[in-house]
């Protein structure tokens, strides 16, 4: 049989998975994982990963005990920190109360497989790898009734070139709970499989904000399942500006009825980066709502992909789903794709797509120089407002300024390159 | 010298001839109005002066205070002090009102070397012409233009116009939308505007604006060029008679 660099790192998976104890998860996850996903493979078409199976690489090993802490700019009152993929308690504060945080047992760490496999999740890389490689599976709780005041913040870091991370979370809001999540992914490996769980119950509200800022040489490939249970409301905002290829996939299921959620996104993407935000929501029960805008901006070489997919089951009358996303290329070399898809089953839903991919338009930067605005600060102001705008409607009021930075930063190499 | 002159002015679109030689002076102090039916190169003639990009002259030359305008694009003649009162205002979701109106009063003052305005005196002095306006702060808030009523806009257009204190101003049919209380509202706006060191040049279809705004000339302007100039009792004999009249005499 032909040897490959894809067998290399199947089997450097195999031999890493050996040194651990909690092995029955681990074995069902990597046997599971044959090979990357084709181009052939739908979703996968538009975001090819063929240079990275062609790269070497390995799972990190998280016991060195490094101590990065890269990061700046911290909103968060409580810090969490993974480094290589490891939750690290001594760099981490307290946790405030209601809020627990635990590593899952093997037999918990089964349950957690089985609920990942029972997702459109089950074949993606980051499930089958994440789950073989990561060295625990880490459950944030907040208890009943608990609602977090304060913001939450979790800090991704670690790895160098030639390795591979392995962060699996999972939390849960209990009943009538609340939690504002602040996600930050600076990665230096070759490759981060983030994977993530999350059930809210009954009335638990969660609003989340994931910034993806890796190096410029990281391939991350994220993947979330979400359940929603009865009036549960989830809020969540991506930013993606870092790596050379950042792919953030979520399926959302919605089963129970008046639940809610607002799957938001912008991708900034300059150079060669290729970022794509790929979603599936799943509307099973009647009256539930969700709601979909994703922008980008793209100059040099980037590209960038969203698909977005609503399936309607049969008894998920009453449901309001909605999905738009536009994109502005500020380069003849860059380009954008986008797919929103539509599946309905029942008959009396409201369900509306749309994604338009385009240049600035003309007349309002016509509108602009004509009161004396020269034409490179015009574009800036256009750019800057088509995201503001977007991330004023989808984030906290008061981190609209720590958003709108993060992004601002991605967005002035792209300005003062497409001049 | 006049303030505005254009010599000859001719401009195609898609290989049609639009403008086929328009001559105008304006000098300092006066208002001039231009009327003309649909089709006879109006717009095209406000956008060939602001400088949008595919309505360059194929021959002729216009001037402000001197200078030609030739080779200035659209901002740069914005900031020499020409000023274009859309007919449709633009709108610009997530550019609020106040920062907007800022940042092209900025421009304008650094051309003119004049020190920018800090953002406290900016929103003292935008206040006090608002409410001039009877633009209200919480207009100023909002997305420039966005779901702003007819009326609003031509109001904001001419707040604009105010802040900006152009040589030169444009009022593309600027009553167009516009009710008969708005109509009083934005015309006095721009009577509160005239004086000896600017002029005005309207472009409309109605002798109605003109009952608002006085002009003291007026021209009539048919396929591409000015067929009739005078006083406003020519607006009347538009009013009166039609423009076909006027254009199957010249």
């Amino acid at each position: 049989m032909q040897h490959s660099i894809k067998d290399d790192y199947i089997n450097s998976i195999k031999n890493y998975t050996n040194q651990f104890e909690d092995t029955n998860f681990r074995r069902i996850a990597c046997n599971d994982f044959k090979s990357w996903p084709s181009p052939r493979e739908e979703t996968w078409r538009l975001s090819r990963l063929g240079s990275l199976s062609r790269k070497k690489i390995k799972p990190i090993n998280p016991n060195l005990k490094k101590n990065n802490n890269n990061t700046s700019n911290l909103v968060g009152s409580t810090i969490i920190q993974f480094i290589d993929g490891a939750y690290r308690e001594d760099l981490s504060s307290k946790l405030p109360s209601g809020v627990n945080l635990s590593v899952l047992s093997d037999s918990e760490s089964l349950k957690y497989l089985q609920k990942i496999k029972n997702s459109n999740l089950s074949d993606h890389p980051s499930t089958n790898v994440s789950l073989s490689c990561t060295p625990s599976i880490m459950k944030l709780t907040v208890s009943k009734d608990t609602k977090v005041k304060d913001f939450f913040e979790i800090i991704y870091e670690g790895g160098e070139d030639s390795q591979s991370v392995h962060p699996v979370l999972y939390l849960e809001l209990e009943k009538n709970s609340s939690l504002y999540l602040i996600e930050r992914f600076n990665h230096l490996t070759s490759l981060a499989m983030p994977l993530q769980l999350i059930e809210l119950r009954n009335k638990a509200s969660l609003n989340t904000i994931k910034i993806f800022n890796d190096s410029e040489k990281t391939y991350n490939l994220s993947a979330n399942c979400v359940y929603l249970s009865k009036e549960s409301y989830l809020n969540s905002f991506s930013l993606i500006k870092g790596g050379i290829f950042t792919r953030s996939e979520t399926h959302a299921y919605l089963n129970g009825c008046n639940a809610k959620l607002n799957l938001n996104g912008v991708y900034i993407s300059c150079n060669k980066q290729h970022h794509d935000l790929t979603t599936a929501i799943y509307h099973d029960v009647p009256d539930c709502t969700s709601k979909q805008i994703v922008r980008g901006v793209l100059g040099g070489k980037s590209t960038g992909v969203f698909q977005g997919k609503v399936i309607v089951a049969q008894d998920a009358q009453r449901t309001d789903g909605q999905q738009m996303s536009r994109a502005i290329l500020l380069s003849d070399t860059a380009s954008a794709n986008a797919k929103p898809e539509l599946e309905i089953y029942a008959d009396d839903v409201i369900c509306a797509h749309g994604a338009t991919v385009g240049e600035l338009d003309d007349d309002q930067l016509f509108y602009l120089n004509s009161r004396g605005v020269p034409m490179d600060k015009a574009r800036e102001i256009l750019i800057k407002a088509f995201l503001e705008d977007m991330i004023n409607q989808s984030v906290d009021n008061s981190l609209h300024d720590f958003v709108f930075k993060e992004a601002e930063l991605a967005l002035s190499s792209i300005i003062t390159k497409e001049k | 010298m006049s303030l505005l002159e254009i010599k000859n002015a001719h401009l195609k679109l898609d290989d049609k001839n639009i403008l086929n030689g328009v001559s105008l002076s304006v000098n300092k102090g006066e208002v001039h109005a231009i009327m003309g039916p649909n089709g006879s190169g109006k717009s095209t003639l406000s956008y060939m002066l602001a400088g949008r990009d595919g309505y360059e002259l194929e021959e002729g030359e216009i001037l402000l205070d001197g200078i030609s305008l030739s080779e200035m694009e659209a901002d740069e003649r914005a900031r020499s002090g020409l000023f274009l009162a859309f007919q449709y205002p633009v709108e610009l979701p997530g550019v609020g009102g106040m920062s907007f109106l800022r940042e092209a009063v900025n421009s304008r003052r650094k051309f003119l070397g004049e020190e920018e305005l800090d953002h406290l005196g900016f929103v003292k002095e935008a206040r006090k012409e608002a409410s001039k306006m009877y633009v209200k702060d919480e207009m100023l808030k909002r997305a420039v233009n966005v779901g702003f009523s007819g009326g609003e806009k031509k109001r904001f257009e001419i707040l604009q116009m105010a802040m900006l204190k152009p040589k030169v101003s444009i009022l593309d049919e600027t009553d167009s939308g516009l009710d008969v209380d708005a109509l009083k509202i934005v015309s006095d706006g721009v009577n509160a505007q005239r004086n000896n060191d600017n002029a005005i040049v309207v472009i409309t279809h109605y002798q109605r604006l003109l009952d608002y705004i006085v002009p003291d000339f007026v021209h009539i302007l048919s396929d591409g060029i000015i067929i009739k100039s005078g006083g406003p009792e020519l607006a009347l004999e538009v009013e009166k008679n039609g423009y076909s009249g006027l254009i199957n005499a010249a």
